[in-house]
């Protein structure tokens, strides 16, 4: 009896935890917000993530086999990888892609490293910029009912309004893990396991939200800040990228540090740069960061930490207070610094940030309500703009939507119109907006288009003055569009032949600035 | 004062085996065999020699300088050999083996209440060192030294840890149950060597009875208060409880008493009563039989000196049926996987756990490369960064994990591996580091001689 027993140094008991549950458990994570992609994008989002799964277990078991190695391939990690990458492909890609891929993150970005743990990059992020690289087209083309469309990062970064609430559920163009909310639920689920650092993802969200509220030009606008946070895989970036472990600090200063610097980067790539993809290329700055903090950023053990133990007597509240870590101490008091900062350098520069959302479109403000000198918010009109949260603005208006509005006043300050700018989603091609201007009593004194991408010859030429300049001195509460042509009534307007998409959309819009007028500018 | 330290793990404790099992007495009939090297410090020196006749609580090796402790014998019968035996530790090591005649016939001079009011100070130390007694919480220093400390005025707290946070191990808890008024009797008397001291006696929330019977015990002595601790591995470690009670973190160079902490088991307490008050040295405590594979599990009063297997055969044996895969001396977090159960049950040796399953081995299965999910960072209770210490001993950087990353306070409580999901031998590693420092600052320093 006693050969058999079996010898070992102690602990001789180990938590239930393996390596594979933990990753079956962020897989699991990931299925709320795969489901929500697979049923809004459809059959082709699903093969994406099924190929890209299948192709990166399939990778690390060859490359297992091919090397003789340990089956590493059961543990679980590289259907997380398959996973992340597809939630960041393209639901229309092309189907070599997410197998090219997969290929590239667990071949070259994991293995070669040395598999689990070794890897300097997230193998799932790298693949991704490394497609990004290679296939640009494909990779940044997203369609809706076969026709090409923006993202609504994309039109962000271009100064549109957006929809915030179907960024948040998903619903939006854009990758298959789009929905912010099935990833955030995931995330906090995470967080709640302690399987992901809060200290990655809240400092990834903080870094993010503090740098485009302060160099945004919108100020700690919470709809602004909401649809930067909603879109671009930043809550991907903060609750999954982010926290890989193999390519994170240990400690938590670390944490926070590397944390920070994802959050500033992609807040820098989000606003200066030329890509939609801010994050992906800031989380992988980052990672690179990762050796070097290990390095030097960690803590003493508790015994060595200064003010330690050897002068205090006995315990009390001072004693609970300088038992707080320190790093936590100096982060909140620089954090509490520089927001008093922040709020001071806002309100002095509150008059520029304006005057910058005013000089995007100022030209063609200036065409439409030519006596006025300069053109000044009103406060109760940008609450009313606010209330509109991006959302479609009435409902006669098809897909029509205010963006802003302003007061042209004269030297000596009067009233001397209004400008009201305003977007269809009707087009033929994309958006349309325009600058209606009004004068100061509410008759049009001219449009102007501040985009127009239709097609040439034909949609295009509703900014020919016989289009547009037929709305110009009219007084009254709606149009109607024409499609017979030779309108003689105040409130028709004539189509432009062969063209009516657009025309409709220019009335709707129209329409749409005149209610708003009627109702909040006037009536206010 | 708080309930519990930083970090720290929640094993499985599995305590409901033996707990309500209540102390026995187990009269072992074998041979008896004493290490001398059984404590911290210089090995005793026998007094006795080949087939002298001893009796119970006869000394049979006195103390060889301060840090050391006198031995004696829990058996009537007569000395069989003073010869090399193997041990717990799986070495061979000098012993005084006693044939034991079953009688338990006892030597004079000790069991009788005496009043010990008038005792001075230093008479209590001698009678605490007249008696052998020694950590008996797993440590084995010797508790007069213990009790000696460079400046007694500054000792804030007496400790008595009753946390026992180790899986499987009840003995302490029925300890307590049952000799709550002696222990508190004991702790009295150690406040009286530390007169700007007050008496804690830290219980981990898991044993309610316990609680119960101490607290009741304390009516009436003001210095002493019962604190019910978080159960929390390693609650009953010495760093825990003095980080949790007197709120100080110290260096492994430093001791208790160099942050005005004495701490001190309960069964230690209870066997400085006994010497004190019964003048009765040290030959019996409280030891846990437990495991799956036992047919009864319970908890016992143990002659030192008896062999574990003997203990076993007395208790009735395995549960019919089943194979034993691991024998621990003690629970399994901080126990000693024995390779054999005829070795001899020392002071220290506070229970024996058997199982039927080798969960270290299912965990050697599981193993994977290191995550580097940082699990091992947040349950370190001493606020070490053992995932960096591992990654320094595979590039064998002796220098960073000794110097930066403080490697030697590593106090082997076995969280972290314990914790680890990719079940990476952490502590196991540490171990070896440490012994290799430790044995390579030896060589130095003899070369310097």
């Amino acid at each position: 009896m006693n050969n058999a027993l079996n010898l070992s140094s102690g602990p001789h008991i180990r938590d239930k935890w393996t390596t594979p549950y933990i990753m079956h458990v962020v897989s699991l994570s990931l299925l709320p917000a795969t489901i929500v992609g697979v049923c809004v994008h459809g059959m082709n989002a699903l093969m994406v993530v099924l190929l890209s799964v299948f192709t990166a277990v399939a990778s690390e078991f060859a490359f297992d086999k091919l090397c003789h190695k340990p089956d590493t391939w059961k543990d679980g990690s590289a259907i997380v990888t398959g996973l992340m990458l597809a939630l960041c492909l393209s639901p229309d890609s092309p189907l070599h892609l997410p197998v090219i891929g997969a290929m590239f993150a667990i071949l070259v970005v994991k293995c070669c490293f040395g598999g689990l743990g070794k890897n300097f990059l997230n193998p799932a992020l790298a693949a991704r910029c490394f497609l990004l690289i290679s296939f640009g087209t494909s990779m940044t083309r997203f369609t809706v009912d076969g026709v090409s469309t923006a993202t609504p990062v994309a039109e962000l970064m271009q100064g549109k309004a957006v929809n915030i609430t179907s960024m948040f559920l998903g619903t939006a163009p854009g990758v298959i893990g789009g929905s912010a909310l099935a990833l955030l639920i995931g995330g906090l689920v995470l967080w709640s396991l302690d399987i992901i650092h809060g200290e990655i993802c809240f400092s990834v969200l903080g870094g993010f939200t503090l740098y485009i509220g302060l160099f945004g030009g919108q100020g700690f606008d919470p709809r602004f800040l909401a649809a930067n946070i909603c879109g671009g895989g930043v809550i991907m970036a903060a609750f999954y990228m982010a926290t890989d472990y193999t390519t994170s600090p240990v400690s938590r200063l670390g944490q926070m540090i590397y944390g920070l610097t994802i959050g500033v980067l992609g807040g820098i790539f989000r606003l200066h740069g030329g890509s939609a993809d801010s994050f992906s290329y800031s989380v992988i700055s980052a990672n690179l960061l990762t050796p070097v903090i290990d390095m030097n950023i960690f803590p003493k053990p508790y015994a060595f930490r200064k003010k330690s133990v050897f002068t205090r007597d006995d315990i009390g509240v001072g004693d609970l207070i300088s038992r707080v870590p320190r790093p936590v101490v100096v982060l909140t008091t620089i954090t509490i610094i520089a927001g008093l900062a922040l709020s001071g350098v806002f309100s002095m520069t509150k008059d520029t940030i304006e005057n910058q959302k005013l000089a995007a479109n100022l030209a063609s403000f200036q065409v439409v309500v030519p006596e006025a000198e300069s053109f000044k918010s009103d406060e109760t009109i940008d609450q009313a703009i606010a209330d509109l949260n991006g959302e479609v603005y009435g409902s006669d208006f098809g897909r029509a939507y205010i963006n802003e509005a302003y007061v042209g006043v004269d030297a000596a300050g009067e009233t001397v119109g209004y400008v009201i700018r305003a977007t269809s989603s009707d087009g033929f091609d994309g958006d349309v907006s325009m600058a209606v201007g009004l004068n100061a009593e509410g008759a049009i004194n001219a449009i102007d288009f501040t985009t127009l991408n239709e097609t040439p010859g034909m949609g295009m030429r509703v900014a020919d003055p016989e289009f547009k300049d037929q709305f110009n001195g009219r007084a009254v509460s709606k149009f109607t569009l024409n499609k017979a042509g030779g309108s003689t009534e105040e409130d028709q307007i004539d189509t432009v032949s062969g063209a009516s998409t657009t025309s409709g959309a220019v009335v709707n819009a129209v329409n749409a600035a005149l209610d708003f007028f009627n109702t909040t500018v006037k009536g206010g | 004062m708080r309930k519990t330290f930083r970090g720290g793990v929640h094993p499985a404790y599995h305590k409901e085996l033996s707990r309500e099992q209540a102390l026995r007495p187990f009269e072992a009939k074998g041979e008896m065999v004493y290490p001398l090297a059984h404590h911290i410090g210089k090995p005793a020196k026998p007094v006795v020699k080949k087939n002298d006749p001893v009796l119970v609580g006869q000394r049979i090796a006195e103390a060889d300088g301060f840090v050391s402790a006198n031995i004696f014998s829990a058996c009537s019968g007569k000395v069989k050999a003073v010869e090399k035996r193997r041990t717990l530790s799986g070495t061979m090591q000098e012993c005084v083996v006693i044939d034991n005649d079953g009688l338990y016939t006892k030597a004079e001079g000790f069991g009788v209440r005496e009043d010990v009011s008038g005792l001075t100070n230093q008479e209590i130390v001698d009678r605490v060192r007249e008696a052998g007694i020694i950590g008996l919480g797993g440590a084995g220093f010797p508790t007069h030294v213990k009790l000696s400390p460079k400046a007694p005025d500054d000792i804030k707290y007496v400790i008595a840890n009753g946390a026992e946070c180790e899986p499987y191990l009840t003995c302490n808890d029925q300890l307590m149950r049952t000799q709550a008024d002696a222990i508190v009797e004991g702790l009295e008397l150690m406040l009286k060597l530390f007169r700007n001291a007050h008496g804690v006696i830290a219980i981990e929330d898991n044993k309610p009875v316990a609680i119960a019977a101490m607290t009741q015990a304390i009516e009436g002595h003001g210095r002493i208060k019962v604190l019910p601790m978080k159960t929390k591995y390693p609650q009953g470690g010495e760093k825990s409880l003095i980080s949790a009670i007197a709120g100080k973190d110290y260096p492994a160079r430093m001791l208790p008493a160099d942050v005005g902490c004495i701490v001190e088991n309960v069964g230690t307490i209870l066997a400085i009563q006994r010497a004190v008050v019964f003048r009765e040295p040290l030959y019996t405590h409280c030891f846990t039989l437990t495991g799956d594979a036992v047919k009864n599990p319970g908890n016992y009063m143990v002659p030192d000196g008896a062999s574990f297997a003997e203990l076993l055969e007395y208790s009735g044996g395995l549960k019919e049926g089943v194979t034993l895969k691991k024998a621990l001396a003690g629970g399994p977090m901080m126990g000693i996987a024995m390779a054999t159960l005829d070795v001899p049950i020392q002071k220290m040796n506070n229970g024996l756990t058997l199982l039927t399953d080798d969960p270290a081995e299912k965990a050697e299965a599981q193993m994977t490369a290191c995550l580097h999910c940082g699990r091992c960072t947040t349950v370190c209770p001493l606020g070490l960064m053992p995932q960096l210490m591992a990654d320094t001993l595979v590039d064998k950087d002796m220098d960073r994990f000794e110097n930066r990353l403080y490697g030697l306070e590593c106090m082997q409580c076995g969280s972290c591996s314990y914790i680890c999901p990719a079940k990476r031998p952490l502590t196991q590693m540490f171990k070896q580091a440490k012994a290799e420092i430790m044995a390579r600052k030896r060589a130095e320093a003899g070369g310097k001689k």
